[in-house]
């Protein structure tokens, strides 16, 4: 068996993971963050939702039930991992916008205006009423990209398809990386001869460059250009995701990917390791402290069975509401669902109740209560308890 | 007795190579192997029809045979070679020198490559390891060893030329210094059959120096064990390769429903007695994993070993053995050919029977190169590429259906349901339940204007609420996994609101 020795090991590099490890490789501890493969995050739409309850995020989360885990994080730690995101965002060259104190509007695909806090570059100039005067550019043959539902619910637009000899939008993204590609595109856009205020395409304008690749679209335009969120895979998703990954990185931390983690050494109310298989030998990773940020069922920290729903790293005790029956209501858009408040309930200090593991921390999707479709509060939920448990888990490492 | 003028011993790519280069050039033979066709290494191999790159730096010279065989394989062998395309991708940590040899090498030989960033790469081959730094596009293509050894065959047969398979060559005779035929065991039956040649081609690969034994003659050969893995899916559609010097489980190689993985390398001493360990099938995995993370994950169904004839030289480290091929003349009527590689059969046949020719002091070029492979015409070649390549548009990936199949059932019955769609079509009936194509075939409808926005939207709502009256019952597991996924994008990232 081959060892290896860290302060602190991540288990999970969606945002909550990544923004703990970074929080923590910043305080000088080698961090090292295992995982089995892509997050969730890759899936999602880039945007960092804390609360959709309201016009006002941070006083909306404010207003959430007791239990839910925002009210774990300080209004000052909400506002420092936010604030922390948006610096790190900005030295990346992807300026978010957005405060804590309006949320603002995404169109999305469907034509339906979603209530988030941060909108990443690309969806800056997202409308924000539907009496917006816009042009939605499509590409023909891209099967998860249909303007008309955008058009049913605004009076003022119109659209137009290119053909971008593609029908991915990976495809497409890559393709508009290509300069000479991108010329040709943005040369049929002049010949369009665009009157509306803004022009709206699907999230595919590149991968690394999307700035640039806005930024030349509108200067030859001369009207703001907005990104609309599609069905996975989603290019902001991913953008997102290789950010908060090559900051982890910058700041020293190692990623084992795709390494899932098979067992766990403990010894008394501590845990020493979590083991990986790899090349074929057993490897242990060794360390003062741990963060699960596994994330809920689709990233994999929970597996629901015919009869429980289980932790699948360290075992913890799960939040179940009630038996499987009771999981969901007959009604599909039901907001109460009770399979959205199954998770891993933790102490003020993030650490799991009804277990005696005094060096685990629990942060992100994963945690109890949270109905993050229904409060809208994924992303945000993440980078503030991701970033509230590695200042948790740095003051018992002191 | 028979009485011939060639005996090949071996059926593997090499010695059929040679029958169906020694039949279009009218030279009667008799091809003996002790298993069935393709029964050795040929056989237990990736099925990979190299475009060189994987020699291009430490053996160019293989690697220009092997860009050149490729071109002529895809050409005379269309019903045996999937034209995949294939990727060396440059994982972080990877050697930019050495990538940079690889281009400059590629170029000097005139092997094709395209520099594609990771997006680019990740949209060919969607299951990459998104990791990775970029991928370089090469001419690489899956081939089927079994059947081209048959076809090879076929021409032998077609023109008179005989073939024992599962017949065991237990002596060389020898008159006067020469050998002069062979007598083979019959598996089966038992009984021994004479055949007369006035030449021996010993192509038997990893038996070569048990066979020249049998005439008293040696070859030394390094035998060297690779190992490969299959799959239970089809992960990548292009051959994966790593860009780095040959190393362990380095090449992933699609056919048909499967993938093929390795490989190692290892010395052996009697190409009888091998066996896979355990920790090859493990560092092939992880590997390979580097490359596809999927590896890690997926089912393995079967591990297995082919021996490579090495040409035996003072290197230790087999992979630096090269991987070219050379005849020897025993000089008693016995020809031995070893080494080489899949990918240069032909062209080792090529120069076998060259060799013979000129023994026999007969004039007839080669055609093997210019003809396509006999029998092809009765084959239906690769169905699954056929299909994933007719597939352009897919709008229902559990099963398989295209825009056109939606378009085309809207045309038929200007149907107002997406529910006829699905039943025509199969459209929504795989795993995810139609969590992804209902959106794609209503906003098809749309397109055609057989349905308003408004309704559509009403549609899919009705849908969704339909669908899930049947998968509540059965919400654990990865269905439960599946169904929080679908719900994540309709409520989540589509914003679709509640209730209307």
């Amino acid at each position: 068996m081959s060892v290896v020795e860290y302060d602190i090991v991540v288990i999970g590099a969606g945002v909550a993971g990544l923004t703990a490890g970074a929080r923590l490789a910043e305080h000088g501890y080698r961090v090292a963050l295992v995982t089995t493969g892509e997050p969730t995050a890759c899936l999602s739409t880039g945007c960092i939702d804390l609360c959709a309850n309201g016009a006002r995020p941070l006083y909306a989360a404010r207003e959430l039930p007791r239990e839910h885990p925002l009210h774990l994080v300080s209004d000052t730690d909400i506002a420092e991992a936010f604030g922390r995101f948006l610096e790190v965002m900005r030295e990346r060259g992807r300026v978010y916008t957005g405060s804590l104190e309006h949320n603002r509007c995404v169109l999305s695909a469907l034509g339906t205006l979603k209530t988030t806090c941060l909108t990443p570059a690309g969806m800056a100039a997202s409308p924000q009423s539907d009496n917006e005067v816009i042009r939605i550019i499509t590409f023909s043959g891209l099967k998860d990209f249909y303007p008309k539902y955008i058009l049913s619910r605004f009076a003022h637009a119109s659209f137009s398809s290119y053909d971008a000899g593609a029908s991915t939008t990976m495809g497409i993204a890559s393709r508009l990386e290509r300069d000479e590609y991108l010329e040709a595109f943005i040369v049929w856009l002049e010949k369009l001869d665009i009157r509306e205020n803004k022009i709206g395409l699907p999230a595919v304008l590149g991968m690394k460059n999307t700035a640039e690749v806005i930024r030349r679209i509108e200067s030859r335009l001369e009207r703001p250009v907005f990104e609309i969120p599609t069905l996975p895979p989603s290019m902001p998703g991913r953008r997102l995701f290789n950010d908060l990954k090559d900051h982890f990185r910058n700041k020293g931390g190692d990623i084992f990917w795709s390494w899932p983690v098979v067992g766990v050494e403990k010894a008394g109310g501590l845990i020493e390791a979590v083991f990986t298989r790899t090349e074929g030998k057993p490897n242990s990773l060794n360390a003062r402290a741990f963060v699960l940020a596994t994330g809920s069922f689709v990233g994999g920290g929970l597996t629901a069975t015919r009869q429980t729903i289980t932790e699948n790293v360290f075992d913890l005790p799960v939040h179940v509401p009630s038996g499987r029956e009771g999981w969901f209501d007959e009604d599909y858009f039901s907001p109460d669902h009770r399979i959205g408040k199954v998770g891993v309930c933790v102490d003020s200090s993030f650490r799991p109740e009804h277990s005696h593991w005094e060096n685990i921390f629990v942060c992100g999707g994963i945690l109890a209560h949270a109905q993050i479709l229904k409060n809208g509060c994924g992303h945000g939920l993440s980078l503030a308890t991701g970033y509230a448990a590695a200042g948790s888990c740095a003051e018992y490492l002191k | 007795m028979i009485k011939t003028d060639v005996i090949i011993i071996g059926g593997g790519a090499t010695g059929c190579g040679i029958a169906r280069d020694l039949a279009l050039r009218g030279v009667p033979h008799c091809l003996i192997e002790k298993g069935d066709y393709a029964a050795g290494a040929t056989g237990a191999c990736h099925g990979l029809l190299h475009s060189g790159g994987r020699y291009v730096v430490s053996d160019p010279v293989a690697a220009k045979e092997c860009y050149d065989e490729n071109l002529i394989l895809r050409r005379i062998g269309e019903k045996c070679v999937e034209k995949t395309g294939g990727l060396f991708v440059r994982l972080p940590g990877d050697s930019k020198r050495y990538r940079e040899k690889f281009l400059r090498s590629c170029e000097e030989i005139g092997i094709p490559t395209e520099v594609l960033s990771a997006t680019r790469a990740l949209e060919l081959v969607p299951n990459l390891n998104p990791e990775i730094e970029e991928a370089i596009r090469v001419p690489d293509c899956s081939i089927d060893p079994f059947r081209l050894c048959m076809l090879n065959m076929r021409t032998s047969e077609l023109k008179g030329g005989l073939s024992f398979t599962r017949h065991r060559v237990i002596k060389i005779i020898q008159s006067r210094g020469r050998c002069i035929g062979v007598q083979a065991t019959d598996a089966a039956t038992g009984e021994i059959l004479e055949i007369h040649a006035n030449i021996i081609v010993n192509a038997s690969g990893a038996w070569t120096n048990l066979v020249a034994k049998l005439a008293g003659c040696e070859v030394p050969l390094t035998l060297s064990k690779g190992s490969l893995v299959i799959t239970n899916h089809r992960l990548t559609d292009m051959v994966i390769n790593r860009l780095r010097p040959s190393s362990d489980g380095d090449i992933i190689v699609p056919n048909e429903a499967v993938c093929l993985a390795g490989t190692t390398s290892q010395a052996v001493e009697d190409p009888d007695k091998i066996r896979i360990e355990p920790s090859e099938a493990d560092v092939i995995i992880t590997e390979a994993g580097k490359m596809i993370p999927h590896f890690n994950q997926t089912r393995i169904i079967r591990a297995f070993s082919g021996v490579r004839p090495l040409l035996q030289s003072s290197k230790t480290d087999s992979r630096e053995i090269s991987r070219g091929f050379q005849i020897i003349d025993h000089q008693n009527g016995m020809y031995s050919i070893v080494g080489g590689k899949l990918t240069t059969f032909r062209l080792m046949a090529e120069k076998m029977v060259d060799t013979i020719m000129n023994a026999f002091n007969l004039k007839r070029e080669c055609e093997t190169a210019e003809k396509p492979l006999d029998g092809q015409e009765e084959l239906s070649g690769y169905p699954l590429s056929k299909r994933l390549a007719d597939m352009k548009n897919i709008v229902c990936e559990c099963e398989l259906v295209s825009r056109a199949d939606v378009e085309r059932i809207i045309q038929q019955t200007s149907t107002r349901h997406v529910g006829d769609i699905q039943h025509r079509t199969r459209l929504g009936m795989g795993p995810c339940q139609g969590g992804f194509c209902t959106f794609r075939a209503l906003g098809i409808m749309q397109d055609h204007s057989i349905l308003t926005p408004d309704e559509s939207m009403q549609a899919l709502r009705d849908f969704l609420q339909r669908r899930f009256r049947g998968i509540r019952q059965a919400l654990w597991g990865d269905q439960l996994r599946e169904e929080q996924l679908v719900e994540y994008i309709y409520l989540g990232i589509l914003a679709m609101e509640r209730k209307k």
